[in-house]
């Protein structure tokens, strides 16, 4: 339980950081909340050559709204949106998640920009921001571009992220009034990874249809999943148990689970089901549907 | 100065005058009542020393090489590159220590290091001393070992049928024999195909018990030191140091004169530390290697390889039973997946039926248990030996039985009670027995009479009842000599120093020592200090397992204590003129019974006992009664002293959806014969159905198979895969102490570390049957496994049978 042997430094600027991303490519790794980095570390599973810890940077710690969106910083800790009266008010979805990922410690140090950055697609970040339609923000030694969340998650571990990229922030849409958000998630025992779970977004039109729908699959495919179908089949509909059951049924057919130590395929499956339907139920009731 | 200057400032510590009376009134002043643990506050606060805290001067720090394999023959080893590496003191292998061991003493199947063959991935084959363990680690990647890979055995199935031309797991004891056959024991008492044939009723269940491992929060560590006088130490975190002395001594071939074994604080061992481990026979000798001290902790990962946890077991049972449900036949057959060594194995396979047999009277009963060599880490004894497994599959059937007969599952076990003072079928001598007591508390407790069968679908309540023994009558090595001795000094200042091979894993033998002394000798419990598990200074006791700590140590402290006590007791009586029976030695004080106000502090009786008696120190031993058990072979094993007794019930909430299974509450009543001190006597309940529920609901150790590559490979070795449950995830527990005042404990005590994880299981499983209809016959009861059994169909059509069953019986009531 020893991570291999690896040099660490703490730049104190956003561009001295890039600088250093930049020299050592793919050697170098970046250092947030380490809840995924250092479990890696120390079952030697990672043996990056140096950590670049960006704590010490000033000015990625914002957490609040601007120009239509919530921002979230790249040293917003899961507490810090645990503890937001904002989002609890308007933003149910992020709080729900962040207070079901890992334990209390873990949540006082972990970042949801890392949970995104590491692309695990078991990590419970991803499948809410895809639900939420939220826009990336690196910056690299080009400068900042904006990935939409649609496009950052490429494969197993990996995203549109160039090794010489940090992740600054996480842009979120504001949601329209009537608009309501849930995750539900499924674990062995408290602080585990999601066996699967849920994560779904609704906006009501005035006449209590479904004016846009998002819903986002954790742990059940090699990328975290929006349910497409599913999310066809909600929006312009009225939000009654049949319909959102229908859904589920078909946020169950786009999850690509495969058997483990958690479940058999057949079982997660149904599990999407049970848990998207119950997900899209509190999004109604939190919409005021 | 003079002893009566010391007086003011004593009596100012002991117990006031007025609370003296009501304490001198009192059966006892100590015995029972709620305490703290002598070693609770160091613990709390940081300050125990465990042995990977030790550090010494020059002290090297090893690593073992384990195998890739999980069979195959080491057809060379080269540790030059390692020896050459800058920092590298020495590298032994195998061919260094080439002495098999083994707890057991007829099934010493076992290397410090493979010699010429490894037997599951993880078995060790050479290791390292270095200056630092990053070192180590580089010198173990730079070891050559080539391995000619054997057959593989992951399956008991394929061990105990092996396909023609593999070889077996370990050399046959007997030509002829199946060499992955550890041990196969059939015993039968009364004839039990008669009995089934004539039985009304006859249940039939087939079982399988995941293995599960301990998961004490200590990693193994052991630290070796070897003196330029030829004396070898070993600091090791042990639960066995009497005999981990006995056999470095046997393996390294030394004096056991000259071996001396110290177990510091212990976090944790469950039975995961109740036998000698690779890493202590390998600090020894690289010590000896090396004149220097060398330490090994193993990684998270490595605890799970030495593992001798819990074995799986596939079980097939029969019960045959009247129409008014006395059990007439019990028939159990049991495989038993051993992993690649015997361990406690050969226990293991009697215990898994001779342990069955209490708390009902069978009619009849055999089993029939075999125990065969995997390609796996060893399992051994882990919290409640043997019997964990066969209890679940006896008391589900017992639930099954009672709702075939329509009777409550409660009622069906009074019927079936043993008894007291009694012989079970296979002639273990039981004495107190409070098991209806323990069956009539969780069912008051639980509102069990309103609630069973009542409750809406998806909630249910579960029973199960359990023994355990509290020691063995036959330690494990044949001797004559006492099980346990203790030995204690009187200081003249009033403190008392109790000397006890007890070892403490987090149980309270350290504190069991302390109260017995203190009521005893009257003196407060702050004045005793206990000096355990150092094989320099202590007497012999064969360490913590089988729960035995509590009846035989307890009863060697009481032994010296009370001949002590018999000393001080006589000097007073002859000062103060009055018969002895009127000095009591209590709260701080020696005092006169009927006149309270003549009274001294207790050092002061102390020093004039010594003046009369000379100095003031005792010895006390306690050993087994031998002449208790059947006369057939291996009726000696499960003959205990006496024998605890448990009932749960549990509350469970099921959600059919998705296969949750939440345990809301937990109701357990365990027979202890006396609570000592009902604090630490909760903490075992409580931390035994902790555990019992944790193997029901998610543990599981279990390995890769050949579909998903690296066959044998551990699947989960670390505290992110191996699920034990938090603090959150576990259920209210309500430990309810039963006391039978057992005349072989010490005050009447019995065990309470293990019994009480036993019926825990059972319980759960009966919950959900009563909850929603469905059976689990095989662990853990994970949500995918619930999930599955209720994609029945006519699992919901049995619950409304159930349930209308009683609905129906209430209504005519």
């Amino acid at each position: 339980m020893i991570p291999p042997r690896f040099d660490y430094v703490a730049p104190a600027s956003l561009d001295e950081a890039i600088a250093i991303l930049h020299a050592e490519g793919e050697e170098a790794k970046v250092l947030s909340g380490g809840q995924s980095l250092l479990p890696l570390l120390k079952l030697r599973l990672a043996a990056p050559r140096v950590l670049v810890d960006i704590n010490r940077i000033p000015g990625l710690d914002r957490l609040d709204e601007a120009d239509g969106a919530l921002r979230i910083g790249a040293l917003v800790r899961e507490s810090d949106v645990e503890a937001s009266t904002t989002i609890h008010a308007h933003y149910p979805l992020l709080a729900d998640t962040a207070a079901v990922v890992a334990d209390p410690l873990v949540r006082n140090r972990a970042t949801i920009c890392g949970n995104i950055a590491h692309a695990d697609p078991a990590n419970d970040h991803p499948a809410t921001l895809l639900a939420l339609r939220a826009v990336v923000v690196a910056r690299g030694p080009a400068g900042e571009r904006t990935i939409p969340i649609d496009d950052f998650f490429t494969g197993l571990f990996a995203t549109a992220l160039r090794p010489d990229e940090i992740v600054t922030e996480i842009r979120v849409p504001a949601p329209p009034p009537r608009s309501g958000g849930a995750y539900l998630k499924l674990e062995r025992k408290v602080g585990d990874f999601a066996t699967a779970a849920v994560a779904a977004q609704l906006t009501l039109a005035d006449d209590g249809t479904i004016a846009r729908a998002g819903i986002g699959l954790t742990n059940v495919g090699p990328t975290p999943i929006r349910a497409r179908q599913a999310e066809a089949r909600l929006t312009g509909q009225r939000p009654d148990d049949a319909v959102l059951a229908d859904a589920a049924r078909l946020a169950a057919a786009d999850a690509q689970p495969v058997a483990d130590r958690r479940g058999s395929a057949d079982y997660k499956r149904d599990l999407v089901r049970v848990l998207a339907f119950r997900a899209l139920r509190r999004a109604v009731e939190r919409a005021g549907g | 100065m003079r002893p009566e200057e010391l007086r003011g400032r004593q009596a100012a510590g002991a117990v006031p005058p007025e609370e003296l009376d009501r304490l001198v009134q009192r059966e006892f002043a100590v015995i029972g009542a709620r305490l703290r643990r002598v070693d609770g506050v160091a613990k709390v606060t940081g300050r125990a020393v465990y042995t990977d805290d030790l550090t010494f001067p020059g002290m090297l720090h090893g690593k073992i090489l384990r195998s890739p394999h999980p069979h195959a023959r080491i057809v060379s080893i080269d540790a030059s590159e390692a020896l050459a590496l800058p920092g590298v003191h020495a590298v032994v292998t195998g061919r260094d220590m080439p002495v098999p061991y083994g707890i057991i003493p007829w099934t010493r199947d076992e290397y410090p290091l493979c010699v010429d063959r490894v037997r599951y991935i993880g078995d060790g084959v050479a290791a390292v001393a270095a200056v630092d363990e990053e070192t180590a680690n580089r010198a173990l990647g730079l070891i050559r070992v080539e391995y000619e890979p054997l057959h593989a055995f992951l399956e008991p199935e394929e061990a105990l049928d092996p396909p023609a031309g593999a070889e077996p797991i370990h050399a046959p004891t007997k030509p002829g024999r199946n060499g992955n056959v550890t041990k196969h024991v059939h015993l039968e008492f009364g004839d039990v195909d008669a009995e089934l044939a004539a039985s009304d009723v006859v249940v039939e269940g087939e079982y399988f018990f995941e293995g599960t491992t301990h998961t004490a929060i200590e990693p193994h560590c052991a630290i070796g030191y070897y003196d330029p006088t030829g004396k070898l130490t070993v600091w090791s975190a042990t639960q066995v140091p009497h005999y981990l002395q006995r056999e470095l001594a046997r393996v390294l071939d030394l004096d056991v004169a000259r071996v001396r074994v110290v177990q510091p604080a212990v976090g944790g061992a469950f039975g995961g530390k109740s036998e000698p481990f690779d890493l202590e026979f390998c600090v020894a000798k690289l010590a000896m290697a090396t004149g220097r001290p060398v330490k090994i902790l193993y990684t998270r990962e490595e605890v799970f390889y030495a593992h001798r946890g819990r074995h799986p077991m596939k079980m097939r049972h029969r019960l045959g039973a009247s129409a008014d449900g006395r059990l007439r036949a019990v028939d159990a057959q049991t495989l038993i997946d051993g992993g690649a060594y015997a361990s406690f194995g050969l226990v293991t396979t009697y215990y898994s039926g001779q342990l069955l047999t209490a708390p009902y009277r069978f009619g009849s009963y055999r089993f029939d248990s075999t125990r065969v060599y995997t390609n796996k880490p060893a399992c051994g004894p882990k919290r409640g030996h043997g019997s964990v497994q066969p209890r679940f599959a006896l008391e589900v059937q017992l639930d099954k039985l009672a709702e075939r007969l329509g009777v409550d599952p409660i009622e069906l076990r009074r019927r079936n009670f043993l008894g007291a003072d009694t012989r079970t079928i296979n002639e273990l001598r039981v004495q107190s027995n409070g098991f209806l007591m323990c069956l009539e508390a969780v069912e008051r407790a639980s509102g069990w009479k309103e609630r069973f069968r009542r409750l809406p679908y998806g909630r249910g309540l579960g029973v199960a009842g359990s023994c355990y023994i509290s020691g063995t009558n036959y330690p494990i090595y044949p001797n004559a000599m006492p099980q346990s001795a203790a030995q204690i000094q009187l200081e003249r200042s009033g403190r008392v120093t109790v000397f006890t091979g007890a070892s403490e894993i987090g149980q309270g033998s350290d504190s069991v020592p302390a109260y017995i002394v203190a009521e005893e000798l009257g003196v407060p419990l702050d004045y005793v200090r206990v000096v355990s598990a150092d094989t320099d200074l202590v007497p012999v006791d064969l360490g913590a397992y089988s729960s035995r700590e509590t009846l035989m140590m307890g009863n060697a402290v009481l032994d010296a204590a009370r001949k002590l006590r018999k000393r001080v007791v006589a000097s007073m009586a002859r000062v103060w003129e009055i018969p002895p029976e009127r000095v009591a030695l209590v709260g701080g004080w020696a005092l006169d019974r009927t006149d309270p106000e003549r009274r001294v502090p207790i050092s002061e009786a102390f020093n004039i006992a010594e003046a009369e008696h000379g100095a003031l120190g005792a010895t006390g031993s306690y050993d087994t009664p031998k002449d208790v058990h059947g006369a057939y072979r291996g009726g000696t094993i499960g003959a205990s002293p006496a024998y605890s007794f448990t009932a749960h019930v549990a509350e469970v909430e099921v959600e059919p959806e998705t296969g949750v299974v939440r345990v809301e509450r937990i109701w357990v009543a365990h027979d202890c014969g006396r609570a000592l001190n009902p604090v630490l006597v909760e903490g075992q309940i409580e931390g035994s159905t902790y555990m019992g529920f944790a193997e029901a609901l998610m543990e599981a150790q279990v390995f890769k198979g050949p579909e998903q590559g690296r066959a044998g490979l551990h699947n989960a070795p670390s505290l992110l895969d191996y699920r034990i449950p938090t603090s959150v995830d576990t259920p209210e527990l309500h430990a309810l102490i039963v006391e039978s005042v057992d005349p072989e404990g010490p005050y009447g005590a019995k065990e309470a570390g293990e019994g009480p994880l036993h019926s825990s299981i059972p319980a759960i499983a009966n919950a959900i049957f009563d909850a929603v209809g469905v059976r689990l016959d095989a662990l853990p009861f994970s949500p995918p496994a619930v999930w599955r059994a209720l994609q029945d169909p006519a699992a919901r059509a049995r619950w409304e049978a159930t349930h209308g069953a009683r609905r129906a019986e209430v209504a005519a009531d």
